[in-house]
This record gives structure tokens, sequence and C-alpha cells, in this order.
């Protein structure tokens, strides 16, 4: 069935791949300024700022186009308004240029970052959420905009599906999550105490939430799995993400200033954070498994694996080997952190939503059949050098752990002159990563122009 | 497990969590101001300043940040302030290999920012950046006069000597054979920016003529 809304969504993933290059472009730009400094016009603050916020819109942009294509499927019908979307997408499109025209304003003369409201006019200063308050006004709106349209829908149609619930339960509690980062407190303490409500609740919690449907939905998409139990597993996959996300809220909470019975409520939750990871890794393998004949969307499937597996290994393990108190009061702060950043990032929602892509394209543009080579040359590009990347990162991080923070070396040392060589294995597999993400915008901008080789 | 024990354990197991999250979060905003000096206006306008500059795009503070560049936590511990204020209004003119670019902060700012800092290294983070091993090993160990001096007065937070030691000051294993005259070192300790063109370090006059010699006496023996 073909669905005008479904054209939303492509237009959705357009602008999310494209802001991904964008991404590792800037990406790039900074793994060069950790070995000069003036590399670039914009300093590292600036470009930095650049690649987390491009990272978080396009992942969200691409929810937003996977919700879209999930919510007209699940209800089998057009979305409440069509209209309203399209609209909703610009105004995304729109507040998104201008919040990144007012980064690069502010990168070229701090002084433009002036005062107004008790806040900053174009850059907040707050890691990952520097957008102004005036943009998270409006981010705030396109993001009602956009829920209010989907539970139409599903309210309108009564097609009250499992997926559908924990999906727009994710988005609702992200909708949410993203008001705590909206006030302005002179206590950094406290700044940084709900600064992690926003950053931790949502990778950590509603994301995940988010993750777990898409996935249900991809494997009955593509293996046409049981719709019962992939939802029964679905719940237990959200609750215990949620039971051990929730309050793994503490391993934030260590040593920013807070009480030191976080110290517990942190090591204690936070280390089983990997176990509902580890089971959509078993969902995905027994679901598969199960399958008779042959799966025409291969490059989705594989896809679709690869995110389970990453997740649990990015997310998961990369996050537990320095989640217990003892061992994070020596990392803490150290490039580990970053090491963990990326592949849990890159595992967990980059492979997500390029495998919902896979997944729901084909129908969006009504082909059968397409080639699929091009994405699977995009997908080992891209792994195989962020696991270089992230062993480079971890490598670095091991140095400055035992280096500056245990034998008590200076920062600047460590950085300048032991851990060169990590940053340059680190620039040259960004290289390789640039050429993967290449590869996948050609390959999504013009998807089913040809016929099947 | 029947779909529907599982959805509901979902929901109501996750709502419990988030119950006892807010009740978490209740009693520590009661505990925060007493683990934390007062926020005097100079200290809320630092604050403000830290955000201007987007300082955390590079630097972590609470250890949280972009990893660029130093933890500010504790930056007023050991760095002198007349130091960071110099260094602040223009970092190259005071250490030419500094990777920070000259941001044009004003010298109420920088003074804002520095009350800042010293508010957060007097927060009480569980004793978090923890002590490095080796100087717990190595402190109290029998050294000369001029070493316990070097010690005392924490020169290491600025130089470093044989690798070990800050960045912010020069490099001073080869001190002596830079400088081998005893009377440049005690002139140089006593008025820094007199001896050398933009030193941000500040002066030791007050250490006494004693304690001045024997300081630069061990200084000469670097080499």
């Amino acid at each position: 069935m073909q669905y005008q809304s479904h054209k939303i969504a492509q237009n959705f993933y357009t602008a999310s791949v494209l802001l991904f290059l964008v991404q590792v472009v800037v990406g790039l730009i900074a793994a060069l300024q950790f070995i000069w400094p003036d590399f670039f016009i914009l300093n590292f603050n600036t470009i930095r700022t650049l690649h987390i916020n491009a990272l978080v819109v396009w992942l969200l942009m691409g929810m937003m186009g996977a919700t879209y294509y999930v919510v007209t499927e699940e209800s089998e019908s057009e979305l409440w308004s069509v209209p309203l979307a399209q609209l909703q997408f610009w105004a995304t499109v729109i507040a998104v240029t201008a919040v990144v025209a007012g980064y690069i304003v502010m990168g070229l003369n701090p002084q433009t970052n002036t005062e107004i409201f008790g806040t900053r006019a174009l850059n907040e200063g707050r890691e990952y959420i520097e957008a102004p308050r005036w943009a998270d006004v409006l981010i705030v709106i396109s993001v009602l905009l956009f829920l209010f349209n989907c539970l139409m829908t599903v309210f309108k149609t009564k097609k009250f599906t499992a997926v559908q619930g924990v999906l727009l339960g994710g988005l609702t509690f992200l909708a949410l999550m993203y008001l705590p980062g909206m006030f302005y407190t002179n206590n950094m303490v406290k700044d940084q105490f709900w600064w992690w409500w926003v950053v931790h609740l949502w990778v950590e919690g509603s994301w995940e939430m988010i993750a777990a449907a898409l996935l249900a939905f991809m494997l009955h998409k593509l293996l046409g799995a049981d719709v019962k139990v992939l939802a029964k597993w679905m719940y237990i996959e959200t609750g215990l993400v949620l039971f051990t996300g929730i309050l793994g809220l503490g391993h934030h909470y260590y040593w920013i200033g807070t009480p030191e019975y976080w110290l517990w409520v942190g090591g204690v939750f936070s280390s089983l954070e990997p176990i509902p990871l580890l089971l959509m890794v078993w969902d995905a393998f027994r679901t598969t498994r199960e399958v008779r004949g042959v799966v025409p969307n291969r490059i989705g499937l594989y896809l679709t694996v690869a995110h389970a597996i990453f997740n649990f290994v990015g997310a998961g393990l990369w996050g537990v080997i320095h989640t217990l108190p003892q061992v994070n009061k020596w990392t803490h702060g150290t490039q580990i952190t970053t090491a963990h950043g990326h592949l849990a990032f890159y595992g967990a929602y980059v492979l997500l939503i390029i495998a919902m892509i896979y997944v729901t394209l084909p129908s969006i543009k009504g082909v059968k059949e397409f080639n699929q080579s091009r994405g699977f040359q995009s997908f080992w590009w891209m792994t195989v050098s962020m696991i270089f990347i992230v062993i480079a990162i971890t490598g670095a991080g091991m140095v400055q752990t035992y280096l500056e923070r245990l034998l008590g070396l200076d920062y600047v040392t460590v950085k300048a002159s032991y851990n060169l060589w990590f940053w340059i294995f680190r620039a040259l597999f960004g290289v390789g990563f640039l050429v993967g993400v290449l590869i996948l915008v050609k390959d999504i901008l013009g998807f089913g122009q040809k016929p099947a080789a | 497990m029947s779909t529907n024990a599982a959805k509901n354990l979902f929901i109501y197991g996750s709502l419990f969590c988030f119950l006892v999250l807010v009740i978490l979060t209740i009693d520590t905003m009661g505990k925060l101001d007493q683990r934390a000096p007062e926020i005097t206006e100079k200290v809320a306008a630092g604050k403000k300043v830290w955000h201007k500059y987007d300082c955390i795009g590079c630097h972590t503070i609470l250890g949280n940040g972009s990893y660029f560049a130093p933890d500010m936590t504790k930056a007023t511990e050991r760095k002198p302030k007349e130091y960071l204020k110099k260094f602040l209004l223009d970092p190259r003119a005071i250490k030419q290999d500094s990777a920070m670019p000259k941001l044009g902060l004003s010298e109420e700012e920088a003074d804002s920012l520095i009350a800042f800092l010293e508010w957060t290294s007097k927060v009480d983070t569980n004793d978090w950046p923890p002590k490095p091993i080796l100087a717990s090993a190595t402190a109290g160990r029998t050294a000369s006069t001029g070493q316990m001096l070097f010690q005392k007065y924490d020169c290491a937070a600025c130089h470093q000597i044989q690798g070990l030691g800050g960045t912010a000051g020069p490099d001073l294993t080869h001190a002596g054979l830079k400088q081998p005259d005893v009377e440049w070192h005690i002139k140089h300790l006593k008025d820094p920016a007199g001896t050398v063109r933009n030193s941000a370090m500040p002066n030791f006059s007050h250490l006494g003529d004693e304690d001045l010699k024997a300081l630069a006496e061990y200084l000469i023996t670097l080499r």
C-alpha cells in the first residue's frame, strides 16, 4: 500500500543523511584539531558543538521519519494531517539552519553571544544542549506538532498496536525530558544535575525505548515474525532498559558535588544496563533463525542485526567497563568516555536509523528489488573505520588515565606527546568513515532510480 | 510470561523507578547547598562568562565536557590567580604554544570567571579528582632545602622537571643550563614580569633572601 504520508518520511530521511554527512565532515575537522588546534577558521568548541548537535538532530529527524512511516503502516491509514507533517518538516529544517548559523557567528565572534532574557542569544554554552532558549521553544513546538499528528492518527484509526504504544510512549518521554534543560540556575552543580536528566534519560531511557520498538517493527517487517512474540519481548526489553536506566542515571552523579549515596545507586543500577541490550541481540538472532526461506531485503536485516550487536558492545560493554565508581574515579572525564560515546551512538542509534531507512525505503519508493551492494559497501567502510576509531580513542584513554590520573603527569603533556599517534590513527580512520558515509548518502538519495543490476 | 503481564510489568515497574528517582532528586536538591560554598554575585557572573564563551566546548568541569583541554574543576587550586588572569586575557602571549586562542575576555570577565572557578574548586566532589598515586608515593622524600621549597610552593603546578609537572610555565628540566646565574634566578623570583617579558608568574619576594637563595641554588642544579 502506498501512502502520501510516506513522502514525509522520505523527506526526513533525506535531511537526516545529509546532516549525517555534515556531522562526519566536522568530526574529521575536530580530529585534525587534536593534532593542529588551529587547523580551521572555527575553533574546536564550535566544531565540536556542530559535530554533536548535527548528530542529535539527524538522529531525531531519522526517528521522526521512521515514526511517520510506522504510524502510517500500523494504522493502515494516512497521517491525521499530511500538510501539518509537511509544515513540521520545513519548520524543523529552517529552525536547525538558524541555530547552526548562530553557532557559526558566535564561533567567529564570541562577543555576539550576548545575554537576552537571562540566557545566551546564540549558544547557551551547555554541552549538547547549546541551542539557545528561542530555539528550545521552536524545538518543543516542532516535537509537539509531530506527536500530536501521530497520536491523532492512532486515535482516529483506534489501532493501538504494541509497537505504536512503545514508540509513541518513548517519544512522549523524550519530549518531556527536554524540559529539565530549559531553565537557568546559577549553581553549576544543579546545572549539571538537571542537564544529566536531559542527556541520560534521552540516550539511556527514551531513545532505547524507541530503539526497542523500531527493532520489533523491523524484525516483523523483514521476517514476518509473530507480532505477539515480538511484542512480549519488546515489553520485557523496554522494561529492563528503564528499570536499569532510570536509576542508572546515578553514574553521572558520582563526582559533580552530589551526595555519596549516588555511588551506590549509580554503581548497582548502571552495571545492569547491558542486560536488556544483550536480550535485544538474542531477540534479533532468535527471530532471524526461526525464519524459513529467503529474506529479500538482506541489507535491511544485516543492518538490523548489526544495530543490536553494536548497541550491546558500544552502549553496553564500553559503558560498563567504566561505570563502577572504583574505576570511574580514575577514568571520569578522560578519552575513555569519548570512546564509549562514539561506539555507543554508532551502534545504538546510527545503525538503527540507517537500518530503518533501508527497511522502509523500498516500500516508500515502491521498488521490490534494488541493488544492495552499495549498502553493504557503506556498512563495511563505516563499521571497520568506527572500530579502529574506537580502538584508537580507547588506547588514548588508557594512556591518559595511567599517566595523568595515576602518575600525575600534566594533561597537556599527555595529550600533545604521548597520545599523538592515537590522534593520527583516529583521523586516518575518520577518512575511511567519511568514505562510507559518502557511499551511503549517494545510495539513499538515488535509491531505486536504476533497475537492479 | 504472557504479553499482557510483560506489558504491565514494563509500565508499572518503570513508573515505580521514576518515582524513586524523583524522591532521590528531591533529597539531593535539599543537600546541594551545604556541599558547596555560597554563590556570591561575582561567582554567578563568572558562571555566565563560562557559558558565554562556551568554555565547555573544549574543557571539562566536574569531569563533564569536551575532553579537548584540561579539567577546570580545581584550576585555581594550584595555579596562581595572577597567572590565570593574564592567561585568560591573552593565552598565547603567556604561553606561545598554547592551544587556546584569544577569546576577547574583558578584565572584569576574567576576574568573575576566576571567582567562579574558585567556587567549583571548593565543591564537595566525593574526593574527585583523586590524588595521583605517584604524587602520594613521593611526598615527604628527603630533599635539599631548595627542593623542599620547590615542593612547598608547588612550583610543579606550572613547571615541569623531567616530564613531571604542569605546562603553564616553561619547562625547568634544564633551567641551570639555560640560566646558570644564581643572582639572575633570585632577581627573577623577586620580580618575574620585570625580568622576563610577558611573564605571568606571580612574584615570590615574600620568601625572604635565605629561601630565595636556596631555591635559586636548586634551580641551577637542573641541567
